[in-house]
C-alpha cells in the first residue's frame, strides 16, 4: 500500500503476515505488520488461536475438579497454577494449612519457576537460532521433571495440590533428590552465562531491544519478570506474602533497561533466587501433616474411607457434591513464573463455581507486543517475543 | 495490614464522592459498586490522586448473574481489579452493574493501556459494549462467532466453525492512521477476490 | 510401462526396499505444537529422549520440507483453517500424528471452541493417547509409522500414478481426437456448404448469360 508519512513523504509499504504457524510466534499470535524495507513501520496482532474454554468448562463440574484446568494454563510450570487457584479458595474458607505444606508448596513452586525460566530462556535461543543453550537448558529441566514424576505421577500436568493440602507427602530420598537437582540447575546455569554473556551475535541482538518504558509498562499492567526488566521492584512474594515467603533470605531481581536481554537475564537471576529459596525451604522440612483435618474442605485419607463411618461420608460427600465454598466474590493473585496470575471468584455456596476468570499475565505483556516492535526490523521482532514468553494455555485460556 | 486501612479508607473516599456502595458480597477483599456514569471520574480519581495512585488495572471481570441464586438487580456486571505498584499491597475492585436491555459502560482505556484487550475479551464473552472503546472487535472468538459464550444461556456445546480467518488488513491501516500516516493506495489484498478468499477454508 | 510393476519381481521390491529405508529413517517433522503437549515434543527432542536417534532431529518449521505432520495439543475452530492450509501445503509423501488427547478426540475440553479431534480437518495415520503423552509413547507412535511406511510399496504406489496418468493421457488423447475430428468435420461441411453455393452462384451466373 501506499502512504504518505507524517512528513509528507511517500511510502511504499509492504503489509506481512507473521505467524501463527511462525516458528517464533508458537502458534497463538498472529502478527500483521506494515513493512518499510526491512522495518516495522505499523503492528496489529491477534490472538485466541488457542482459547478453549477454561472459564466455560470450569463452570460445569466441582471445585475440586478445577484443578486440572488450571494445569493447563501455564503448562510449563503447572503446579504453580494449581497452588495458586488453591490458595484461593483456601482464603475463602478461611483455613490456614499446616507448616509442612506450607513449605512443600514453596518448594514445589520454586522449583517449577526454575522449569519455566529455563523453558522460556531455552526457546528464546532456539528462536535466535542457538541449539547448544538449548540443550543446556533442558538438562536439569528434566531432572525436575523426574522429581515431579515420583512425587505426583506425571510429568507435565501434575494437579498436585489440593484445596486444603496436597496430593500427597513426598517420598524417601526426596530431599537428596532435589539437592542433586539444584546442583546440575547451577552447573546449567554457569554453562548457560557461559554461552551467553559474553556472546556478541546475541548481544548485538537483543541489547536495546524491544525496550519498554516503566510507566507504558505499568499502564500495560505488565507483572513478573517482564516488569521488573524494566526496574521496577514489584513481587508479590515480597509485597504481599504469602507462605512466610517474606522470612526466607532472597532478593527481588530487577533490570535496568527493560530490553529483550534484560528480560532473559532477569529470568536466569531468578532461577538464582530460586535455588536459594529451594534450599532454606529444604531445612524448615519438618515431618507433620500435610493435609487440613476437616472432611468438609479436604476429602479425608483413603486410610481413613475404609475405617470409620464419618471418613467414609466425607469423602462421599465432597466426591458427589463438590466441597461448598462460602457465598461471595473474590479477586485473588499470586506471584506466577510469568508474572501476576489473579482467580475473580464468583461463589454461589453451591458444590460448583458459579465463575471463574483468569487473570493471565501473558495476554497483558502480549497486548503491548505489536507496539513495541514498531519501529524495529522484522528479524529483532522475532528476538522480542520469547522475552515475553507467552504461554498460549495462559494467554487464551 | 496498613494497605487493608488503606484500602477501606480509599472505598469510604469513593463512597463519599461517587456516591458508591460496598459490594456486600465481596468479602474477603475490598469493593465498591459505582453507577456506571461515575465510573471515568472514579477510576481518574484513583489513578491520579497522590495518595491512592491506583497506577494498575489489572484485570476485568464480566459477570452474569442470570442463574444466581436469590440475585436481585440487573443481569451482568463488570468488575475491574486495580492496584498499585507505589503503595504496595494496596489493591481495590470497583464493580459496575449492567441491565441486560442496554449493556453499555464507558471504557477505561484513555486511563489504562491494559483497558484495550481486557475489555475486548469481556466484550467477546460477554457482550457487554464499551462506549468510547476505539477498535472494539472479538479477541478469543472468531470473527464468524455468533453470540456470546461466556453468558450463561450460551450451551456450552454449541461449536461454530469457522471458514476462514480474517484479514486485520482494515486494523492494520486504522493502526497507519492513528500514527499519523495517510493512505493514498489501498493495498489489493484486502478486497480479495471470492476465489483466493475462500482457498484453503474449511466448509461444512 | 504400468504393466512391468504390476506383480513384485526381484528389481521392484529392493527399490521398494530401499525407497522405504531411506522414508523410514530420515521422518523429519512438522511440529505444529499449539499446547501443553508441544512442551512434552521439546522433551523428545533433547538429550535424555533424544528424537534424532531414529534419523528425526531434523525439525522442520515449514510444511514444504518435511514429511510428517505432528500436530500437538488443543485445535480451536480459530486455528482450524490454519492446520488445514499447512496440511494442504506438504508435498506428498505425508503423514499425521495426532499427539496428546486434544488432537486426538478434543481431550478434556469439550466445549464450544475446541475442535473434537484434527480427524475432523485432515485424516491422521497415527493417534497418541495421554494428556500429555510422554515421550515414550511418542517414540512408540514413530515406530509405528515407520512400520507403516515400511508396508507401502513405492512401486505399485507408482504403477499406480503412472497407470492413472496413462489412462487419463489417454482419455485426454481421445477427447482431443474427437474434438479434431469434430473439428475437422464442420470444417469439411462448411467447405462442402462454400462449394455448393459457389457453383450455384455460378450455375446463376451461367444462366444470366445464357439468357
Ligand atoms: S492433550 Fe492434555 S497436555 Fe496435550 S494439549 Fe491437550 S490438554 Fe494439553
Amino acid at each position: 500500500m501506499i502512504v504518505l508519512d507524517p512528513n509528507g513523504e511517500k511510502l511504499n509499504l509492504m503489509p506481512l503476515n507473521v505467524g501463527p504457524t511462525h516458528p517464533a510466534t508458537h502458534h497463538c499470535i498472529r502478527l500483521l505488520a506494515a513493512l518499510d524495507g526491512e522495518t516495522i513501520v505499523a503492528g496489529v496482532s491477534e490472538i485466541g488461536y488457542m482459547h478453549r474454554g477454561f472459564e466455560k468448562m470450569v463452570e460445569r463440574g466441582t471445585w475440586q475438579q478445577v484443578i486440572p484446568y488450571t494445569d493447563r494454563l501455564n503448562y510449563c510450570s503447572a503446579m504453580m497454577n494449581n497452588i495458586a487457584f488453591c490458595r484461593a479458595v483456601e482464603n475463602m474458607f478461611g483455613v490456614e494449612i499446616p507448616e509442612r505444606c506450607k513449605v512443600l508448596r514453596v518448594i514445589v513452586n520454586e522449583l517449577s519457576r526454575i522449569n519455566d525460566h529455563f523453558i522460556c530462556v531455552a526457546a528464546a535461543f532456539q528462536d535466535l537460532g542457538g541449539t547448544t543453550p538449548f540443550m543446556y537448558a533442558f538438562n536439569p529441566r528434566e531432572e525436575i521433571m523426574c522429581i515431579w514424576e515420583k512425587l505426583t505421577g506425571a510429568r507435565l500436568t501434575n494437579s498436585f495440590a489440593r484445596i486444603g493440602g496436597l496430593y500427597r507427602d513426598t517420598y524417601d530420598g526426596f530431599e537428596r533428590e532435589v539437592l542433586a537437582a539444584l546442583d546440575s540447575t547451577e552447573k546449567a546455569l554457569k554453562d548457560l552465562h557461559a554461552c551467553l554473556d559474553r556472546n556478541r551475535i546475541f548481544l548485538d541482538r537483543t541489547v536495546g531491544i524491544g525496550k519498554i518504558s516503566k510507566e507504558h509498562a505499568i499502564s500495560h499492567g505488565w507483572t513478573g519478570p517482564c516488569l521488573r526488566a524494566c526496574g521496577v521492584a514489584s513481587d508479590l512474594r515480597k509485597d504481599e506474602p504469602y507462605y512466610d515467603y517474606e522470612t526466607y533470605d532472597w532478593e527481588v531481581v530487577v533490570g535496568t533497561q527493560g530490553d529483550a536481554n534484560d528480560r532473559l537475564q532477569v529470568r536466569l537471576a531468578e532461577i538464582e533466587e530460586s535455588v536459594k529459596i529451594v534450599r532454606q525451604a529444604l531445612k524448615r522440612l519438618t515431618p507433620g501433616p500435610v493435609d487440613i483435618v476437616d472432611p468438609r474442605i479436604r476429602v479425608p485419607a483413603h486410610k481413613l474411607a475404609y475405617q470409620d463411618m464419618e471418613g467414609l461420608i466425607g469423602r462421599f460427600k465432597s466426591v458427589y457434591e463438590g466441597i461448598r465454598v462460602p457465598e461471595g466474590e473474590y479477586y485473588s493473585a499470586s506471584e506466577c513464573a510469568n508474572g501476576e496470575l489473579g482467580f475473580t471468584i464468583v461463589s454461589d455456596g453451591s458444590g460448583h463455581p458459579y465463575r471463574i476468570k483468569v487473570r493471565s499475565p501473558s495476554l497483558n505483556h502480549v497486548a503491548a507486543f505489536s507496539e513495541i516492535v514498531e519501529g524495529l526490523t522484522l528479524a529483532d521482532s522475532m528476538a522480542t517475543l520469547p522475552g515475553l514468553n507467552m504461554i498460549a494455555g495462559e494467554l487464551d485460556r | 495490614m496498613e494497605s487493608v486501612e488503606k484500602t477501606e479508607k480509599i472505598a469510604a473516599l469513593l463512597e463519599e464522592k461517587f456516591g458508591a456502595k460496598r459490594d456486600a458480597k465481596a468479602r474477603w477483599d475490598v469493593a465498591v459498586v459505582v453507577a456506571a456514569e461515575y465510573l471515568p471520574n472514579a477510576v481518574e480519581f484513583l489513578k491520579n490522586d497522590p495518595d491512592i495512585r491506583m497506577d494498575m488495572l489489572v484485570d476485568i471481570a464480566g459477570i452474569d448473574y442470570l442463574t444466581y441464586p436469590n440475585h436481585e438487580g440487573p443481569r451482568f456486571a463488570v468488575s475491574y481489579a486495580f492496584k498499585s505498584t507505589v503503595n504496595q499491597g494496596c489493591r481495590l475492585r470497583l464493580k459496575v452493574l449492567v441491565g441486560e436491555d442496554c449493556p453499555k459502560v464507558p471504557t477505561l482505556t484513555g486511563f489504562y493501556d491494559s483497558a484495550d484487550w481486557l475489555e475486548r475479551e469481556v466484550y467477546d464473552q460477554f457482550g457487554i459494549v464499551f462506549t468510547g472503546h476505539p477498535d472494539l472487535r472479538r479477541l478469543l472468538n472468531h470473527v464468524e462467532f455468533v453470540g456470546h459464550p461466556l453468558r450463561k444461556d450460551y450451551p456450552a456445546q454449541k461449536r461454530q466453525w469457522l471458514s476462514t480467518n480474517d484479514f486485520l488488513l482494515p486494523e492494520l491501516e486504522k493502526r497507519l492512521e492513528k500514527l499519523g500516516y495517510r493512505i493514498v493506495q489501498r493495498s489489493k489484498e484486502v478486497l480479495p477476490n471470492d476465489d483466493e478468499f475462500l482457498e484453503g477454508s474449511i466448509r461444512e | 510401462m504400468g504393466n512391468v510393476a504390476e506383480k513384485p519381481n526381484i528389481i521392484t521390491t529392493s527399490l521398494d526396499f530401499l525407497v522405504n529405508w531411506g522414508r523410514t529413517n530420515s521422518l523429519w517433522p512438522f511440529p505444529y505444537g499449539t499446547a501443553c503437549c508441544a512442551i512434552e515434543f521439546m522433551s523428545t527432542e533433547v538429550g535424555r529422549y533424544d528424537l534424532s536417534r531414529i534419523g528425526s532431529e531434523y525439525v522442520r518449521f515449514t510444511p514444504r520440507q518435511s514429511d510428517v505432520l505432528l500436530v500437538a495439543g488443543t485445535i480451536s475452530y480459530k486455528q482450524a483453517p490454519i492446520l488445514k492450509r499447512m496440511y494442504e501445503q506438504m508435498a506428498e509423501p505425508r503423514w499425521v500424528i495426532a499427539m496428546g488427547a486434544c488432537a486426538s478426540s478434543g481431550g478434556f475440553y469439550d466445549c464450544y471452541c475446541t475442535v473434537p479431534g484434527i480427524d475432523h480437518i485432515i485424516p491422521v495415520d497415527v493417534y497418541i493417547g495421554g494428556c500429555p503423552s510422554r515421550p515414550e509413547a511418542f517414540f512408540d507412535a514413530m515406530f509405528d509409522l515407520q512400520k507403516k511406511i515400511k508396508d507401502e510399496s513405492y512401486m505399485k504406489q507408482r504403477a499406480e500414478r503412472v497407470k492413472e496418468q496413462l489412462e487419463m493421457i489417454k482419455a485426454k488423447t481421445a477427447e482431443a481426437k474427437a474434438e479434431a475430428q469434430e473439428f475437422a468435420r464442420e470444417k469439411i461441411s462448411l467447405a462442402k456448404d462454400f462449394v455448393v453455393e459457389k457453383e450455384q452462384e455460378l450455375v446463376k451466373k451461367a444462366q444470366f448469360w445464357k439468357e
